[in-house]
């Protein structure tokens, strides 16, 4: 038999990292125009002086402006961009499911009653905590869906069930108490459609810790998610715990969900677009391609985010409001081209 | 050598396989038939490691439960389908264990290369396995399971989806591990099949073993008949191959 000889190209090209680099540099430019765009418009090299401390940097309400509002919030908006990305694609590889998103465990409907729990309390103590309580809410709603499941990774379908039932359970209390307390219903409302206005340097250092470890964390397993896509015995024959990984991906994918939400309240569509897109566009397995999906959906979050500070500018639209806007019909468009192309 | 001793699987209260025991020699090729819902499939994962049992079952003198330092390839009936990967990167995945996930090393692509050209699948190798067919995806099964170099290969039904002409092709490529000195392990429902490629055939029915031994004395013998409620036939061809066919009356 003929063997190839020594300088063959790869059999499999696994992962192009000329894609991963257009997603960095796309990244870069959609940041440049987050902190550059919005009601007051500041210059493109003045705000790069700034940055790297160069003189010529900006100085005043400008520095104040582009410091202490819009870098955070455009770091958050990357942040939670890549957190609900990320996840979106690694739920979706672990439960097989091309519909799956980050909120299908019942963190959503957990993060929205503990949020619900703050805003509602008299104390204003407590709505300061607001972060604290969607988070703890959430990640409680993950594990009473785990606990009910039972044996909740050989069945991933029953997982996903439990997922539900814990969701509609966790809305139905948080309907309730929303009603109960009339004057909740604004603030409430306007958290479940997301919002960035209260972004802030302290909601940035709390929410990168988390949201970027659970990154890494998913981004080091990346490869072995591949397993996961095969029938249980195959992943387990060729050297994996099948289990033990599922277990792992989601709740490193549930931490970053659930600081995401918690940080910055429900917003939809980022999880199914962003990976969908990359899918789409490079017709590769996303567990590869877990780093160029993290930033396209910290680049995608971006733009919404400048999207909704302009569009109704000096008043904001909630950035879920974009997200669907845009996300639900290029959804569709990715799903047709997906379905001519194969 | 795999030694089963008194193996128990049970779902719930049901027994799926009771009191099994078979030894499984190294270096041979092993059919387990029997009707369907018989355990055959059962008896396979337990052998792989992935099904919990009582009694015992052990490989080279180690217990096999949930063990994953073995080499063991294998090949469901009803494999996962990934989206998104192409041939090569799928027969690659078999190498997953030897390089480390997501790593191709020098030899294990040029191994692979070899097996894709033994599995008839170069060429075809940039294309997504989505886009296969249904013989063309039991050959990347094959080439996956080879690429592993497993000292154990558990095929589950390996030909069931396969015309007459495949068949004899993907069996083929297995029969080939052989001379690597691999064990070979596989359900087949074509007795006839099973008789022509394995030197040892074990009986199973209702969770039970009926019989265990040489091809050409199993199939002869009156548990096999029984196993299958007496409705097959065994017929002998004037070179001497056995050929078994079902029996329309009772």
């Amino acid at each position: 038999m003929k063997l190839p000889n020594q300088s063959s190209p790869p059999l499999s090209r696994m992962w192009s990292w000329r894609i991963t680099f257009v997603a960095g540099l796309i990244l870069l430019v959609v940041v440049v125009m987050g902190l550059s765009f919005g009601p007051i418009a500041i210059n493109f090299q003045k705000i790069l002086r700034t940055l790297v401390g160069a003189p010529g940097s900006l100085t005043g309400q400008e520095r104040t402006l582009l410091l202490y509002l819009r870098l955070p919030r455009v770091i958050l908006a990357g942040l939670v961009g890549a957190a609900l990305a990320t996840s979106g694609a690694v739920y979706q590889s672990v439960f097989r499911n091309p519909l799956a998103d980050p909120y299908l465990l019942g963190t959503a409907a957990g993060a929205g009653l503990g949020a619900t729990l703050a805003i509602t309390s008299s104390h204003a103590n407590i709505y300061s905590l607001l972060p604290l309580f969607s988070f703890v809410g959430g990640v409680l709603a993950v594990l009473v869906t785990f606990f009910i499941s039972g044996r909740f990774f050989a069945e991933p379908n029953s997982l996903l069930l439990s997922g539900i039932a814990v969701g509609s359970f966790a809305t139905a209390i948080q309907t309730y108490l929303q009603q109960r307390h009339s004057s909740a219903l604004r603030p409430v409302y306007s958290w479940i459609l997301g919002e960035l206005t209260a972004a802030n340097w302290t909601i940035v250092r709390w929410s990168s810790v988390y949201i970027l470890i659970a990154i890494a964390i998913l981004i080091s397993i990346s490869k072995q998610l591949d397993g996961l896509m095969l029938s249980d015995e195959e992943s387990f024959s060729l050297g994996i715990n099948p289990n033990r990984l599922r277990v792992i991906a989601v709740l490193a994918a549930t931490l970053a969900t659930a600081t995401a939400v918690s940080a910055s309240g429900l917003i939809g569509f980022v999880g199914i677009v962003v990976p969908h897109l990359v899918r789409g566009i490079t017709h590769r397995v996303t567990n590869r391609s877990l780093a160029t999906i993290a930033m396209i959906g910290a680049s995608f979050l971006v733009l919404a985010d400048l999207g909704a500070r302009t569009l109704l500018s000096p008043a904001e639209l909630p950035i879920g409001v974009i997200t669907a806007f845009v996300g639900a019909p290029f959804f569709l468009f990715v799903l047709r081209r997906k379905r001519v192309t194969g | 050598m795999i030694v089963v001793e008194d193996l128990c699987v049970r779902v719930g209260t049901k027994f799926i396989l009771k009191d099994v025991n078979v030894e499984i020699p190294t270096n041979t090729w092993t059919c387990l038939v029997g009707p369907n819902g018989a355990g055959k499939t059962t008896f396979l994962k337990a052998l792989l490691g992935v099904t919990p049992y009582s009694g015992s079952l052990r490989d080279n003198g180690v217990e096999v439960f949930r063990n994953h330092q073995r080499n063991v390839a294998f090949v469901p009936q009803h494999p996962n389908i990934p989206v998104g990967m192409t041939v090569a990167e799928y027969v690659m995945l078999g190498r997953s264990k030897r390089d480390g996930w997501g790593r191709e090393s020098t030899s294990s692509r040029q191994l692979v290369h070899s097996i894709l050209e033994l599995t008839q699948l170069f060429g075809l190798h940039r294309q997504f396995v989505t886009s296969l067919s249904g013989g063309e995806m039991q050959r990347a099964l094959i080439a996956r399971a080879l690429a592993q170099e497993p000292e154990l290969i558990l095929l589950d039904e390996p030909t069931s989806a396969l015309d007459l002409h495949h068949q004899i092709a993907t069996l083929n490529n297995v029969e080939v591990l052989k001379e690597k000195g691999v064990t070979i392990v596989s359900t087949m429902h074509d007795i006839t099949l099973a008789a022509m490629y394995a030197e040892r055939i074990v009986v199973i029915h209702e969770g039970k073993k009926l019989l265990d031994g040489p091809s050409q004395s199993v199939i002869h013998s009156p548990e096999l008949k029984e196993a299958f409620d007496n409705r097959i036939n065994v017929f002998t061809l004037d070179s001497g191959r056995p050929v078994i066919v079902a029996n329309k009356e009772n």
